[in-house]
């Protein structure tokens, strides 16, 4: 529990580390910081803009926000299932690419009825992202192939042919993209017309919450959960205590992918409706920062996306407003996972803190019993006769 | 000129960069720090270089080849550098090795775009999100590279490959021909060994990964002044990563990984060859695009039962451990 609370410590501080820091930057650029941080919760619905175009509101534009939070919380799910097992999934893109790029061109261009399509492209999503990661997790037990160079690869083979594919045959000529989906296959109910304004209402969101309920659950309470975590600390462990360290991983790289899966199917059939050829989105490197913020815990998951996504999502009006490159978020990012990396050694080092308190708290309690043993040497000599007649029972004994 | 000509001149101006990069990991990862970092490293040596350079094209003109040679300079010391603040993550914060090399490639690759977007609007009045560098000059060597196919290694080349021969054959004899060397080595496999006789591991690994940071920032600038000719946000499509792939196929030895980083060179640029030679249209070309890497998948998939990574990769040094 303590560790615990440490954790969440070093997490808060790192943020407000990376933010003062952006701050300096922003600041050196001549702008307010306070106005651009307050931007960012206005970008995604959290505070009032000012005006607002016609069907929008800061409801609207928190449905948009939410509707874009949802694959992140997949995304970093998938980073916490296979970081759990110690292995490092940073091939999430390339997954949720391959999901939504199937689920695309299988249901999202098919006529079939919302009831239909809407199970059918989170199944083949699933499917998809499962492929991948299983062969991915397949690689690492059968040929020891680093995890983290096999799914670099296959992220770049994936960009690569599904670019060639929509190149020729998928293509849309004005937008350069893939052709738009059909609505009937969209996991987000798009710009739904309530009392005049227009909402984005993901599904996928209510899905995110059981899952990280479900993983929650899985982490904490099974046997599988605690497998995970044996081999992820010590493989050898593992090993001499009976778990099938090679079931394990294979195991938890395929959950992560299947978890990839459903991020790509929200992100390419739910916020956007198309894919950009050529492209690995951001997603999947900054579900890393939100893994890493959320110790790998479900619900820490849940609030670090929250957080992430404000930054990542507020960025384009914050843009427009404050006169300031997009771009700071993903260095604010970026920033939040350097000095996240660092947490093991902030641990340690309040932990040393904690022993050397602990120690100081000991001594002085050691100085106060000194004192009070002190008190009673006034009688150490009755002691020291004790001593002797003990010393002369054992002679007698021996001579016995 | 004919096609595998071509396929030589192109192909050597892409493995040589990708060479001397695999040696920067080769020295980080002898060492014992896992330097999934390369990325990272090669994107910002181009950021500083192209910076550089195109600051001191702005006051000398594009013909003079001072900023070029002052492009390789900055991009060494920006690679070494930012190579830093790996090694300080590693060795001084114990950070999760694999865990800060991928931070320091998102890091730099948002740092690199946001910088270059700001500096391109405040400072030269463009909205603009890369540095325009050209294309480096080429030269022929006369005589021998009239002799047929090995004339085409000596045919075209540009200069920054003579550099990168150079420095590559001096890597080699301080890896394998040096106290330095020895003991650089003898830190991934055995750290508590050099400490007990006498070396100071940390400062030996510290060394290793800034070597790596600057070769990894040479590397960088060589792509930025052939491939893309420009410095932006392309420089990032993953060639650290072929780098790192090179040497685990060459077993963190260099004339092996040289031969690996070959593989990749000449099955790109025949790739490409053969698309244009059939006349395919350009989306065919994304195809030839993943030749390196399902290469890399194969390859590994056959080599690496046979692979000894450094026995002590990885593994935060603890003096008091045992």
């Amino acid at each position: 529990m303590k560790t615990k609370h440490r954790f969440l410590q070093v997490a808060v501080i790192s943020v407000l580390l990376s933010l003062l820091a952006g701050a300096v930057v922003i600041l050196i650029l001549g702008k307010n910081p306070l106005n651009a941080y307050y931007n960012l919760l206005q970008g995604c619905g959290l505070a009032p803009k000012p005006k607002y175009a016609g069907g929008k509101s800061m409801l609207t534009d928190l449905s948009s926000y939410i509707d874009f939070l949802t694959p992140m919380i997949f995304a970093a799910l998938s980073y916490a299932v296979a970081m759990r097992a110690g292995l490092f999934n940073i091939g999430i893109s390339g997954q949720m690419l391959v999901s939504g790029f199937l689920a695309s061109i299988t249901v999202g261009y098919s006529t079939l009825s919302a009831p239909i399509a809407k199970p059918l492209v989170i199944v083949i999503g699933v499917l998809g992202g499962t492929a991948v990661g299983a062969l991915i997790g397949y690689l690492k037990y059968k040929f020891n192939i680093n995890e983290v160079v096999s799914s670099i690869m296959l992220n770049y083979i994936a960009s690569y042919v599904i670019s060639f594919f929509i190149h020729t045959r998928f293509i849309d000529p004005v937008s350069r993209q893939s052709k738009t989906i059909s609505d009937a296959a969209r996991l987000t109910l798009h710009q739904v017309v309530i009392g005049g304004y227009k909402y984005d209402i993901p599904i996928g969101f209510a899905i995110a919450i059981v899952m990280v309920f479900l993983f929650k659950f899985i982490f904490d309470r099974t046997v599988f959960g605690y497998e995970l975590k044996a081999v992820g600390l010590n493989r050898t462990a593992a090993r001499y205590a009976g778990i099938s360290v090679k079931r394990t991983i294979i195991l938890s790289m395929t959950i992560s992918g299947a978890l990839a899966g459903l991020a790509g199917a929200t992100y390419y059939l739910g916020y956007f409706a198309s894919i950009q050829p050529k492209t690995l989105i951001s997603t999947g490197y900054d579900a890393i920062a939100v893994g890493l913020l959320g110790n790998n815990d479900p619900v820490g998951i849940l609030v670090a996306s929250f957080l992430i996504q404000i930054i990542e999502k507020g960025s384009t009006y914050m843009s427009s407003q404050a006169g300031l490159e997009s771009e700071i978020a993903s260095v604010i990012t970026g920033l939040i996972l350097l000095f996240s990396a660092c947490n093991t050694y902030f641990l340690g080092r309040m932990q040393e803190a904690d022993s050397r308190r602990q120690e100081k708290m000991l001594r002085a309690k050691e100085n106060t019993e000194d004192i009070s043993t002190a008190e009673n040497k006034t009688d150490g000599g009755t002691s020291n006769n004790q001593e002797n007649k003990d010393n002369s029972e054992n002679a007698e004994e021996v001579k016995r | 000129m004919s096609i595998l000509n071509t396929i030589i001149i192109d192909g050597m101006s892409f493995t040589l960069p990708l060479f001397i990069m695999a040696i920067g990991g080769i020295y980080s990862e002898r060492s014992g720090i896992t330097n999934l970092a390369l990325e990272g490293l090669q994107g910002m040596g181009a950021f500083v270089g192209a910076l550089v350079a195109t600051i001191l094209m702005r006051s000398m003109g594009t013909d003079s080849a001072v900023p070029y040679y002052m492009a390789m300079l900055f991009a060494v010391i920006g690679g070494t550098v930012y190579a830093m603040l790996h090694a300080l993550l590693c060795i001084r914060f114990r950070a999760n090795q694999v865990i800060s090399g991928v931070v320091m490639n998102i890091l730099a690759s948002a740092l690199t775009a946001f910088l270059t977007k700001s500096i391109n609007r405040n400072i030269f009045g463009a909205a603009s999100d890369k540095f325009d560098l050209g294309v480096s000059a080429r030269f022929t060597v006369p005589g021998i590279s009239k002799i047929p196919i090995l004339g085409a290694f000596f045919t075209r080349v540009y200069p920054f490959e003579v550099i990168i021969v150079v420095i590559a054959v001096i890597a080699w004899y301080f890896l394998y021909r040096t106290t330095f060397g020895m003991r650089l080595r003898a830190c991934g496999d055995n750290p508590h060994a050099v400490d007990a006789a006498g070396g100071d591991v940390a400062k030996t690994r510290f060394i290793a990964v800034l070597v790596s940071g600057a070769l990894s920032g040479l590397a960088g600038i060589c792509f930025a002044y052939s491939i893309s000719a420009k410095f932006s946000s392309d420089i990032y499509v993953g060639y650290g990563y072929l780098a790192i792939a090179g040497y685990i196929f060459g077993n963190w030895n260099l004339l092996p990984t040289l031969g690996a980083c070959l593989i990749f060179g000449m099955s790109r640029s025949a790739g490409y060859q053969i698309v244009q030679m059939l006349g395919m249209p350009s989306a065919y070309s994304d195809l030839v695009m993943i030749l390196p890497y399902v290469l890399t998948l194969v390859l590994l998939i056959f080599l690496s039962k046979n692979n000894h990574a450094p026995a002590a990769l990885g593994e935060i040094y603890d003096k008091s451990k045992r």
